[in-house]
């Protein structure tokens, strides 16, 4: 068990110009499970393989435990690891697959196949000991991945994408199997994944990547309620908020006869920047039907394009109505309604924003201004 | 690779015209005899024996001539050389008797043939899954000019390269020396060889050995425990065809070697005179060629198969 620690941790590609990793700092402590989440391409699995050593750190370091490997091989960092194709061995039986990590460190015999067969009943493998990779389901596949990790007592687990494969129900069922197993074992975890449920299901706190920068790393509700920026904000939830550019008129922001009071460190902070144009946001829960009476100054009208009924939750999709800007009528709005009593495709219904629910960033540099 | 195959349930027999039966008991009935069939039906049956005419055809272009030296080796010198070959003969065992008695014996130059042919197609495997490791794994720039560079040393007539390896040969002192057969064998079939492994090795996915590295191997054990065992047809296809070349070599034997080191194939040309061939001896040494590159192919047969096909080592 350990702290892990990326110091201005750097990766660039022999052959391109862009780091897929650029400066990253992050600490993780003790104990924690990280997600680090973030669009294709953005360098979760880069990140990842740098701090197993399987990629070079170009520039910057890493360390484990106050120790820094940043030029260790793999073997000597004591890390278990999960991959996405899971590489489970074709040629060695599940239980020599569980067993391999501790075969090499030289674990007597008995010792191993007292930890396999722990492990093995731990993720209900028991039966699957002798066959071969080959001969099992997707689902048992991925548990032997999971069980090659736990039967070490690593400092740290890593996981690349382990549940890309899962068809979705055993996707979430495995995933909340994932989540509490890591906290019965406590050691500290870092989780790649692309997808932003699995990131705000699964870890105590979670790191936004973008383009190799990190954008955000916070709990998942300080990143749901609190995004650093437009990009965690339109990333982090779904169906995702509702983003907008607004135009700043004296202390307000407008746009199509919604008019939202703007904080007094808002405006103070756009008068720096020198800028007359806003990006406001808000939730999909942040707004309520109300009557077509009801003309406060956060009310907008809107007709209903789609309606996703779920069951326990109802969205609408909707366009401004009565608008004749052409960027305006491309919007759709999103917002949650009552399951039990949805609008119709076509209606036209008026919508209010709850008063301070929205968030409000810079323009220019996509950051949430201080409210 | 050698799990066995569980019998699959919808495995069908046919029970009778038009009635298949699948494993689980439940009956299809199909269209009742004298009913035409789909055109497409009755036209892979019709390619389906085509192939079987070529294939027909093609074994027996192969085993014919094999089938004649192996006869015509059990032949007295009266039926060999008989107008009418005979399929039907009294047998005799003289010829293969004459080849190990007397002046010209052949057990030195079987020996000479196993040592040449075994020690460079082992070490052209070695050194050619190293090398190919290193080409199928390292980054590098130009790497696929580097391939082709390698393999195309290959593609060099061997009459070409004789006469300066003999000068180079001569130099050090390796002419009639079976060191001198294996380096001669050695620098055709490790291009050869390390080609073809980087091809096995390419096949594996990377993660595997990344996989071996986190849990605690060097690079080495890596390569032992997880990728060579997954690349056993690589390794068994590459000896099997190093080793054919070296045993079926003329071309280097008569020129590189001497009274300590000649080969079978020389042995066999021996038999060759100014006074007259003797079919009989020259069948008999002929099968004793053949043979045993036979057997080891039938032996390997099951690696050799997918490996030509460089199967699929990814366990999915
Ligand atoms: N071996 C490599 N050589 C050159 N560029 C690479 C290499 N591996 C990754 N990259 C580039 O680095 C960037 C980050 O890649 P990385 O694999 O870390 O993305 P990721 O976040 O894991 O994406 P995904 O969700 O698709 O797995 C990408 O732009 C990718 O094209
Ligand atoms: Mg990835």
């Amino acid at each position: 068990m350990a702290q892990v620690m990326y110091e201005e941790a750097t990766r660039v590609y022999p052959g391109s110009e862009r780091p897929a990793v650029d400066t990253l700092d992050l600490d993780i402590p003790d104990g924690e499970f990280l997600v680090l989440v973030g669009p294709s391409g953005c360098g979760k699995s880069t990140s990842l393989r740098m701090l197993a050593g399987l990629e070079r750190v170009d520039h910057g370091r890493i360390s484990i435990g106050q120790r820094d490997v940043t030029h260790l091989a793999p073997r000597d960092r004591d890390i278990a690891m999960v991959f996405q194709n899971y590489a489970l061995y074709p040629h060695m039986s599940v239980a020599d697959n569980m067993g391999f990590a501790l075969r090499v460190m030289k674990v007597s015999k008995d010792e191993r196949e007292r930890r396999v067969r722990e492990a093995a009943r731990l993720l209900d493998l028991e039966e699957f000991l002798d066959r071969k990779p080959k001969a099992l389901s997707g689902g048992q596949r991925q548990r032997v991945a999971m069980g090659r990790a736990i039967v070490r007592e690593p400092q740290v687990y890593l996981l690349d994408e382990p549940l890309s494969n899962l068809d979705a129900k055993l996707r979430v069922q495995t995933r909340a199997q994932i989540a509490a197993l890591q906290r019965r074992l406590g050691v500290t975890t870092v989780y790649v994944t692309h997808d932003q449920v699995e990131a705000m299901t699964m870890g105590d706190r979670v790191a936004v990547l973008k383009d190799g920068l990190l954008q955000q790393v916070a709990t998942p509700l300080q990143l749901y309620q609190h995004p650093a920026n437009v990009f965690v904000a339109g990333f982090i939830g779904s169906p995702s908020m509702n983003l907008a550019e607004y135009r700043v008129e004296g202390e307000d922001a407008v746009l199509a006869g919604v008019r939202i009071r703007l904080a007094h460190e808002t405006l103070k902070a756009l008068n720096d920047e020198g800028s007359d144009r806003v990006i406001v946001g808000f939730r999909p829960e942040a707004v309520a039907m109300v009557g077509e009476g009801d003309a406060g100054s956060m009310t907008f009208p809107v007709t209903v394009t789609v309606v996703e009924e779920l069951g326990s939750d109802a969205f609408l999709y909707g366009q401004y109505a009565d608008t004749t800007d052409p960027a305006l009528r491309e919007n759709t709005v999103i917002a949650r309604v009552d399951p039990n009593a949805p609008p119709a495709k076509g209606d036209r219904v008026r919508l209010r924003i709850t008063p301070g629910k929205e968030r409000v960033f810079s323009t220019a540099t996509g950051e949430r201004l201080p409210a | 690779m050698s799990t066995p195959t569980t019998p699959h349930p919808f495995t069908h027999r046919r029970d009778g015209p038009g009635r298949v039966v699948l494993k689980n008991g439940q009956a299809i009935t199909a269209a009742p005899p004298g009913v035409p069939q789909s055109p497409l039906e009755a036209s892979s049956r019709r390619s389906r024996w085509g192939v079987r005419v070529v294939l027909l055809v093609a074994l027996a272009w192969t085993l014919v001539p094999l089938l004649w030296m192996l006869l015509s080796s059990f032949k007295n010198r009266k039926d060999v050389t008989a107008a009418t070959p005979q399929v039907l003969f009294p047998p005799t065992g003289q010829n293969y008797r004459n080849l190990f008695t007397g002046s010209n014996n052949l057990t030195p130059y079987i020996w000479h043939s196993v040592l040449a042919a075994g020690i460079s197609a082992s070490l052209a495997v070695c050194l050619g899954a190293l090398a190919g490791y290193g080409l199928a794994r390292t980054p590098m720039r130009g790497k696929r000019h580097l391939a082709f560079w390698i393999i195309s040393t290959r593609m060099a007539p061997i009459a070409a390269v004789v006469v300066p390896l003999f000068l180079i040969f001569r130099g050090l002192g390796l002419i009639d020396s079976i060191p001198g057969l294996v380096l001669a064998y050695l620098t055709f079939n490790l291009p050869f060889a390390i080609w073809l492994m980087s091809a096995f090795f390419a096949d594996v996915p990377p993660s595997l050995e990344e996989s071996a590295l986190v849990a605690g191997c060097t690079r080495w054990q890596a390569f032992r425990t997880v990728i060579l065992p997954l690349t056993k047809s690589g390794l068994v296809t590459t000896f099997v065809l190093c080793l054919v070349f070296a045993w079926n070599d003329y071309a280097f034997a008569v020129v590189f070697s001497g009274p300590n080191s000649q080969t079978l194939p020389i042995a066999a040309s021996q038999l060759v005179t100014q006074t007259g061939i003797d079919w009989g001896q020259l069948t008999a040494i002929g099968t004793i060629v053949v043979l045993p590159m036979m057997l080891a192919g039938l032996a390997v047969r099951r690696w050799l198969v997918t490996g030509l096909t460089l199967g699929a080592v990814t366990g999915e």
